[in-house]
């Protein structure tokens, strides 16, 4: 089975040939370039990359949370039976209770003037839900991420630790029942003995309620531990795209490669050579012809410089942009990681 | 709790600090909220709370007399009495009640323009944060052509057509305060746009308008409360110096700047009945900057723990 499809049958996110480009001065960046997948109910897909790499315009594009002016996108992107890319303002209004977004600062994805009960009832009040069923659904919520109405009500934003912050954040998403939730790093910005507990906190309620999530993060080992599936961008294309195990144990794409080795590893016996040459990144206003990646290319060739590489299967059963995929076991992390 | 400026031990010496004498003189002070003020700006929001309060209520102080009819000799000189504490102007009426009055009509230029200038600006500014494109460049461009032109100009370019009217330099000063409050506004609403919280209310579904008016409106009040004392202390002198030159506020109503242009004659001979109308302007406008000052320092405060 090709893993360009969801792991299951009930898609309920299919995005196609996404391409985002925003324009300022008379330059336009491509952000997001023909970018496919699809995302299966309870299914959890990663997106990793760089900085740059188009990950969060990903995310934001299929909530249609990019801003109007300067920016432009192309290709469909459907959830369950309905485009979302071709909804009116109004009917994409009603959609949104379905479709929910987590942010990495939760801080700043606060009102610093509201109390917590009505950040987390937001919603509900949006969606004019009457007040007795917004407190029933407001402390429901919040229980569900371990905090008791009772004791947070009144509290504002700046009284709450970053990892309890982003516990709110969750019962925010989670109070108008979302079938997704687009996480836009949602552990960055937070110690890693909280990223741990916030991680754990998703899974649970992931499984619980069969939500479908897409995780955004630059951090290979938090992706490989929440995700089923993982998309690996370089400079707004998918250079690869596969379950965990394909990804992180037979990475095809060079690119993947070299991201898994820069992983840091506790291990005193690992020596990485640094690259022999340093590269420079290519201009994101005048890309390069040919394959984004070739001026980093270990491999690169002159069919690089010629043609974009299609994403193809690649022997792994993972999917794979590059005209000369990789076959042997991953350096780096997934040594340590391979049991 | 025992106020440390309430004892009695307390005796002011000649070291004592100007906060030291305010906390002694006014043990109250300690539970207004003005935390983190200096005893200066705490007088001088004690100042605009009197001046208000006079402002509203100057018909009801017993023994006052009219500001419009004389009360005793021409040009009398101060004495220690209510109405004759600044003296009396040329045609003998009591300047003390004269300059109470005139804070009234200062006052009341200042609340109405404004309010004119506070809510056409929001207005204006949350528009052109919001959308940006054409609208930002309309308002840029409307903002910019008012900063170019001399406000007491212009005033007077219209008093020259109406006539002396409280209407038109109301209407026309409260318009060049447009342009700064709609600065102030759109450059808070982009600044707050690009947060994650307005993000998160449009993934909500909130509407354009309930993302402007319950998310970021909230947000700008802080930077529009600093700007407003600074701007309505140029008010005052805008209003000042017009009713100086007789194109203010029509006579016989009282008001600071006429009473100075009227005493202009007697400066030579009793320079001192100038003094009450130029106390009033001097310590109405450093009170207005002093606690627009206060509630900048503030908010810079505020920004920076957050």
């Amino acid at each position: 089975m090709s893993s360009d499809i969801a792991l299951n049958d009930e898609i309920i996110l299919e995005v196609r040939n996404l391409s985002v480009s925003f324009s300022r001065g008379g330059k336009e960046m491509k952000a997001v370039d023909d970018v496919s997948f699809s995302v299966a109910a309870g299914e959890t897909l990663g997106l990793v990359g760089e900085s740059g790499s188009g990950k969060t315009t990903i995310g934001r594009a299929i909530l249609r949370l990019l801003p109007d002016a300067n920016t432009k996108s192309e290709g469909a992107v459907r959830y369950k039976k309905t485009y979302l890319n071709t909804l009116s303002s109004t009917d994409m209004r009603h959609m949104r209770d379905r479709l929910q977004m987590i942010f990495q600062d939760p801080l700043s994805s606060f009102n610093p003037r509201r109390n917590v009960e009505d950040i987390v009832a937001e919603g509900l009040v949006i969606q004019g839900k009457p007040a007795s069923e917004r407190k029933s659904r407001v402390e429901a919520a919040l229980s569900a991420v371990g905090f008791d109405l009772a004791t947070v009500a009144g509290r504002k934003p700046h009284q709450f630790s970053g990892g309890q912050c982003q516990r709110i954040a969750i019962a925010r998403s989670l109070a108008v029942e979302p079938e997704l939730i687009v996480c836009d790093e949602p552990v960055a910005s937070l110690d890693v003995s909280v990223q741990a507990q916030v991680i754990n906190l998703l899974q649970d309620i992931r499984e619980n309620r069969n939500l479908a999530l897409i995780f955004i993060s630059h951090d290979l080992a938090v992706v490989k531990n929440v995700s089923d599936r993982v998309a690996v961008l370089y400079m707004g294309r998918i250079v690869e795209i596969g379950t965990g195990p394909q990804i992180y144990e037979r990475p095809a794409h060079p690119y993947t490669r070299t991201l898994l080795e820069a992983v840091p590893v506790v291990d005193a016996t690992r020596k990485i050579e640094p690259d022999g040459k340093r590269t420079v990144m290519p201009s994101r206003n005048r890309p390069q012809g040919g394959c984004a990646f070739r001026s980093r290319c270990p491999r690169a060739t002159q069919i690089c410089a010629e043609t974009v590489p299609a994403v193809t299967p690649a022997p792994r059963g993972q999917m794979v942009a590059c005209h000369h995929p990789h076959d042997e076991p991953a350096p780096g992390m997934a040594v340590r990681t391979q049991r | 709790m025992t106020d440390i400026g309430n004892s009695p031990a307390f005796k002011p010496g000649p070291n004592a600090k100007l906060g030291d004498i305010v906390r002694h003189a006014m043990p109250w002070s300690s539970k207004m909220k003005l935390p983190g003020a200096t005893p200066f700006e705490f007088l001088a929001a004690i100042f605009l709370v009197l001046l208000v309060l006079v402002a509203l209520f100057v018909d009801f102080i017993p023994g006052l007399v009219s500001p419009k009819l004389p009360y005793g000799d021409f040009s009398q000189l101060p004495e220690w009495s209510l109405n004759g504490l600044f003296g009396t102007d040329d045609i003998g009426r009591s300047i003390f009640s004269r300059v109470l009055y005139g804070a009234r009509t200062s006052m009341m230029i200042v609340a109405v323009s404004t309010t004119i200038a506070l809510v056409s600006g929001l207005l204006l500014g949350m528009l052109a944060g919001y959308y940006r494109g054409i609208f930002e460049r309309a308002v840029d461009l409307f903002a910019n052509a008012l900063a170019a032109m001399p406000s007491t100009l212009v005033v007077l370019a219209f008093v020259a057509v109406t006539g002396p009217s409280v209407v038109t330099i109301i209407v026309v000063l409260g318009i060049f305060d447009i342009g700064t409050y709609a600065r102030v506004a759109k450059a808070g609403v982009i600044s707050q746009s690009n947060r994650d919280y307005v993000l998160a209310a449009r993934a909500m579904g909130a509407t354009d308008s309930r993302v402007l008016l319950k998310e970021i409106l909230p947000n700008l009040i802080p930077a529009l409360t600093a700007v407003m004392p600074t701007l309505m202390a140029g008010l005052i002198i805008t209003e000042g110096s017009l009713s100086f030159l007789g194109y203010g506020i029509p006579a016989p109503a009282p008001s600071w700047g006429g009473m100075i242009a009227s005493s202009t004659d007697l400066l030579s001979r009793f320079p001192v009945l100038i003094v009450g109308p130029i106390l009033a302007i001097v310590l109405t406008v450093y009170a207005f900057n002093t606690i627009g000052d206060y509630l900048a320092q503030r908010l810079n405060n505020r920004e920076r723990e957050s």
